[in-house]
């Protein structure tokens, strides 16, 4: 039985790839499996090398294949289909990135193995993994049993697990070659808009607007309170349906997942599709008209009133400084 | 050219979010199903908004026939509303879907396109709102041998490709395959059209082509599930919320950054 942990690029780029490792160990662990990480595409050996010891990994495999470079989705498929063929691990956890929620059901259907999306948990009992996910855009937890002896392709929602270092001996770092030499992409490239600037990602502190704003034009008050402290502004999904904000701004399970030190939450009620995108948040604080709403049993600190007014103060008292 | 839109009748997540808010959400004795009779069944959104990129593709001038395809004897609703906004074929695959897992779904879907005339173009939602997995598209694109785009705000066909607008995390970006091609369509795609009095008259007279998995050349061990939900739950959320009140905005607004220096969180 071997559990892989599978990242692709560098794993220095995100916090995934800590929590990822965490909760395959602890799966390996549970019951005496073999751990695995594989690293797909270009990754600083050192780096990979650091991350393993530190979360208790002995064994790594690297592909590395110019082919994987960027977002390669048909070279990304086949690598993984033809490591797991010489290789057939019991379960295959990714951490789940936009591009993995591609290529994790496509390498199931490649390889005939099962597929998870969206776990918080892994658990295995004998003869039977137990996937917990989040449903209903995060309203429920469904629990649900794969059977078969897998593989069994698991994509692992960020935030799933905190992190956990565990002391382990010094790695071994295999290099794995795959035979990508027919590999050539499907989907082509014509034109890419990067967003330009910081990412919502890597935000520090973030102020968020939803629907208690009241009107589009009313948005300029995130974005004041976000740049008075250095911040960024983001948006709920239904006011970036409406148009008052642009898409990049969007928190959320179909949008961005952050974990900033501080999330200032003005108008938003907290539905769990937002709370998907920033529950990761050391510090979470809420301003809602509505004492009931759900955003207060996330938030640290809460304010029930007109979000408008508040944003306002709060702007100038951080000026004031 | 043939469109194939996959689409899946769900319990409306809207109504799903206020019950499970309000602690209020009902599980059945199975432990895993939500037996609430007032929360309406719905059209998932997202497979709404397939049906709207097809019908924008046959807007554009593109001579084509799109077909509405669903999995279970009971998406009647599902392929009326399919119909009335546009659709020129309905189509159902009768089977039990409380033993239907997303491998089986793939299956049933990508027989049903290859028994049905096949398909240049096969759009899905980009996850159901139920169960937010999204991997039956994929898992057809697989079964098909065929490409996968997902998260598509646009779509337009010529004759032998599709160019799709998609929206990354990084931005968006423009991409094109050949067809035939698996498209899922995200909700930046936009509104999709309200049925016309004449699209419903229209539906009201079109019959669903009703298939079985034998219809379909599957077998009893094509329809073997290995995915089973033995669970649902609401999970709870532990609250320490401080609620901060004052005379006024202004002194409540200096109050919380009084505090949020005082933990750190801001210097």
């Amino acid at each position: 039985m071997t559990i892989v942990a599978c990242t692709f690029g560098d794993p220095t780029a995100s916090g995934e790839v800590e929590e990822l490792l965490t909760l395959a160990r602890r799966l390996s662990e549970s019951n005496a499996s073999d751990l695995r990480w594989l690293v797909a595409g270009s990754a600083p050996r050192a780096a990979v090398e650091e991350l393993a010891a530190a979360y208790g990994v002995a064994t790594v495999d690297r592909i590395d294949d110019p082919k994987l470079e960027g977002a390669a989705p048909d070279a990304s498929v086949e690598a993984l289909a033809q490591y797991c063929a010489s290789r057939p691990p019991a379960t295959l956890l990714l951490s789940q990135t936009f591009d993995a929620r591609l290529v994790a059901p496509r390498l199931a259907g490649r390889v005939n193995a099962t597929v998870m999306m969206n776990a918080v948990d892994v658990e295995n009992d004998v003869g039977t993994v137990r996937v917990t996910v989040s449903a209903y855009g995060g309203d429920t937890r469904a629990v649900y049993e794969l059977t078969g002896d897998g593989p069994h392709v698991i994509g692992v929602m960020a935030n799933a697990t905190a992190p956990e270092r565990s002391s382990g001996a010094t790695p071994v770092i295999n290099d794995v070659s795959v035979d990508l030499s027919r590999i050539e992409e499907r989907i082509r490239i014509v034109e890419r808009t990067p967003e330009q600037g910081p990412r919502l990602e890597d935000a520090n502190i973030i102020v968020a607007g939803g629907r208690g704003l009241g009107s589009a034009d009313k948005f300029h008050h995130v974005e004041d309170l976000a740049e008075a402290l250095g911040g960024m502004a983001a948006a709920s999904r239904p006011i970036v349906d409406d148009g008052w904000a642009d898409p990049s701004r969007q928190i959320g399970l179909t949008g961005k997942v952050a974990r900033p030190a501080l999330y200032i939450a003005a108008g938003i009620s907290g539905a769990s599709q937002h709370m998907a995108g920033c529950s990761a948040a050391k510090t979470i604080v809420a301003i809602n008209r509505d004492p009931d709403a759900p955003i207060f049993r996330y938030a640290r600190y809460g304010i029930v009133g007109d979000c408008i007014e508040l944003l306002t103060e709060l702007t100038n008292a951080v000026k004031a400084r | 050219m043939r469109i194939v839109v996959c689409a899946k009748e769900v319990l409306d997540p809207d109504a799903v979010n206020s019950y499970a808010v309000a602690g209020r959400l009902e599980i059945g004795e199975d432990g895993r199903t939500i037996t609430q009779a007032a929360i309406p069944r719905l059209m998932n959104a997202y497979d709404e908004q397939a049906i709207e990129a097809a019908l924008r593709i046959r807007d554009a001038g593109v001579e084509c026939t799109i077909a509405v395809v669903s999995v279970g004897g009971d998406q009647a609703d599902v392929l009326k509303q399919a119909a009335a906004m546009g659709a020129d074929e309905i189509a159902t695959i009768t089977v039990d879907t409380s033993t239907v897992d997303y491998h089986v779904a793939a299956r049933l879907l990508a027989a049903y396109v290859e028994h049905s005339g096949g398909a240049d173009l096969i759009l899905c939602g980009r996850q159901a709102s139920d169960d937010d997995q999204g991997v039956v598209p994929a898992l057809i694109g697989e079964a098909l041998g065929i490409p996968v785009i997902t998260i598509a705000r646009a779509v337009e066909v010529t004759s032998d490709a599709a160019r799709v607008t998609r929206v990354t995390p990084n931005g968006e970006e423009i991409v094109e395959a050949d067809l035939p091609a698996v498209v899922t369509i995200s909700n930046e795609l936009g509104l999709p059209r309200y049925p016309t009095t004449a699209g419903r008259i229209a539906a009201r007279r079109m019959q669903a082509n009703v298939l079985s998995p034998d219809d379909l050349g599957l077998t009893p061990d094509d329809l073997q599930p290995r995915v089973a939900l033995t669970k649902q739950f609401v999970p709870q959320v532990q609250g320490n919320c401080e609620m901060l009140s004052g005379d006024s905005p202004a002194q409540i607004a200096s109050d919380l950054i009084e505090r949020l220096r005082a933990d750190q969180v801001l210097p």
